[in-house]
């Protein structure tokens, strides 16, 4: 969009030419679909028209089914998530200040961070049951892993003549911890966040479809079960916005906290 | 890099083999602490056994399994739906991704579509395919296939896009052709950031031939996680899940591996030493 702005016809033709193409290719992939099931090259159990899959979205936002599984489902992921990142961030600082929890905490981080958390549902459902409070601790542990190990990099790169500086001018503990040392983790807790809340949100729908207990997920599976297929595609439809809107509102939290931005490359 | 020193210094061969036990010691001691106190948890009845059966009950479940064929048989099913869908996006994901930096035409035909997909959740897709393909290996393959390539696509995107236009320049100049351009400057500079995307996407191909076989399957790991759950028989259930974090540790450490010994030319291989 500055693009524009700053120079001549040449770019904004250019411009315009290049979002022709990315708005074509999209008119083109949904037109294809719309006429694919209109010409029934597949039986509409397999593939419903756009035009009915937006209708039935509509349907299911007016009648307040779909707003209801999303408020649980993301209430889910961001509980999930908010656990995550205050004992990421603890454990991650609390490392970087620690030889002894480095030591006692990094084998088992190394074990634990490449393994497919969405294994431990069914010890996960044994312990809490099959409600929200298994699904919020699973997502815990899938994103805390992730947490852990930005905050401690962070932490461990704070440079020490500022924390020197901090201390010669008498700063606490406290104080040196919550002024330095928390915000020159911010840039990377934030990348990291970023990273998380798409985990946050499969893990959150695959609980949901794997063991039920209402959310988007179970309905998903629920009306693939009974074969309602737009209601499948709607669903689909509404976690691809859900994941879009929310990866573009970090985007523009990253544009308006500046302290946020990592300097480096990204 | 201590070890590198010592042998330099001339050190005994026996040194050097005490020096690297005693540092694998030191890595494994917070596992067999770990260990060890989950186990008190049992022996001591502080927690009931049938909730969190105890590291020892577990061990002997899971070398139970590991002599029969029922862990073999549905981990190698699971394993061959992840690689497959992997081998597919990486091919074919390393393709977009190098026409996509190489060509704006194409690039604003497919950006959108990756933009637009990136951030959906991919296991929302299962049910999709099920209707498609129904359960079985190509819902499944088709599944991780299409969540590993994405990250495979944008970071080679990435990698070819940070590609130095002197070294293009100087290639072009001594009269390299398109085709050789593409293997030996673009593809060559790219490669650390295949690897990452790769190694992200290895991640997901678990995570989503696992959520496939909990949600549909006849067979495959996750599936048989969820039929011990079922049955009440907890110790082979948690059998079953130490063996996926195991196969899923030493994958990863399997393609760092490969990744670190195809960069060891690289500038990177030069500092990254651990």
């Amino acid at each position: 969009m500055s693009i524009v702005a700053e120079t001549g016809a040449a770019p904004l033709t250019r411009w315009a030419a290049s979002n022709l193409r990315s708005i074509a290719s999209i008119i083109v992939i949904l037109g294809a679909w719309e006429l694919a099931a209109r010409l029934k090259f597949a039986p509409a159990l397999f593939l419903p028209a756009m035009t009915t899959v937006i209708a039935t979205l509509a349907d299911l936002i007016r009648d307040g089914s779909l707003p209801l599984d999303l408020a649980v489902s993301l209430y889910r992921a961001f509980a999930g998530l908010a656990l995550a990142m205050l004992i990421g961030v603890g454990l991650g600082i609390a490392m970087a200040r620690s030889r002894w929890l480095r030591w006692l905490f990094d084998p088992l981080i190394a074990l634990g961070f490449p393994s497919p958390k969405i294994a431990f549902i069914p010890i996960f459902i044994l312990w809490f049951g099959i409600d929200s409070t298994s699904k919020i601790l699973l997502v815990a542990f899938a994103c805390v892993f992730q947490m852990v190990i930005a905050t401690y990099h962070a932490a461990s790169s704070v440079n020490r003549i500022v924390i020197w500086s901090a201390l010669s001018l008498g700063s606490s503990r406290g104080r040196l911890m919550m002024r330095v040392i928390l915000p020159a983790c911010f840039p990377r807790i934030f990348a990291a966040l970023r990273v998380a809340v798409p985990v946050a949100l499969i893990t959150t729908f695959t609980c949901e479809m794997v063991a039920g207990g209402g959310g988007m997920g179970a309905t998903l599976m629920y009306a693939q079960r009974f074969f309602e297929s737009p209601t499948v595609y709607a669903y689909i439809v509404a976690m691809l916005t859900v994941g879009l809107l929310l990866d573009s509102a970090i985007l523009v939290l990253k544009e308006h906290f500046p302290a946020w931005r990592d300097e480096g490359s990204s | 890099m201590d070890l590198r020193l010592l042998d330099r210094h001339g050190l005994s061969g026996t040194a050097i083999v005490a020096m690297r036990v005693l540092a694998a010691l030191r890595i494994l001691a917070p596992i067999i602490l770990f260990l060890l106190l989950w186990q008190s948890l049992g022996s001591f009845h502080l927690v009931d056994t049938a909730f969190l059966p105890t590291p020892v009950l577990i061990g002997r479940a899971l070398g139970d399994l590991l002599t029969g064929h029922e862990i073999r048989d549905n981990i190698s099913v699971t394993l061959v739906r992840a690689f497959t869908g992997l081998g597919l996006a990486i091919v074919t994901g390393a393709w977009l991704g190098v026409g996509m930096a190489r060509s704006p035409v194409f690039r604003s035909y497919v950006s959108p579509l990756v933009g637009a997909t990136y951030s959906l959740p991919k296991t929302a897709l299962v049910p999709l395919l099920i209707l498609w393909f129904g359960i079985g290996n190509t819902m499944a393959i088709v599944a991780v296939y299409l969540s590993a390539l994405l990250p495979v696509v944008v970071h080679t995107y990435h990698g070819v896009m940070a590609t130095p236009p002197v070294l293009v320049w100087s290639a072009e100049a001594l009269g390299t052709s398109r085709r050789k351009l593409l293997w030996q400057i673009f593809l060559p500079h790219a490669l650390p950031d295949i690897f990452t995307g790769i190694r992200i996407a290895l991640g997901f191909a678990f995570v989503v031939a696992l959520s496939a076989e909990m949600i549909a399957s006849t067979a495959g790991i996750g599936r048989l996680i969820f039929l011990y759950g079922e049955n009440g028989s907890y110790d082979y259930m948690f059998a079953a899940v130490v063996s996926v974090v195991l196969v899923a540790f030493i994958a990863d450490r399997a393609l760092l591996g490969v990744g670190t010994w195809c960069l060891r030319w690289h500038a990177s291989a030069v500092d990254v030493e651990q």
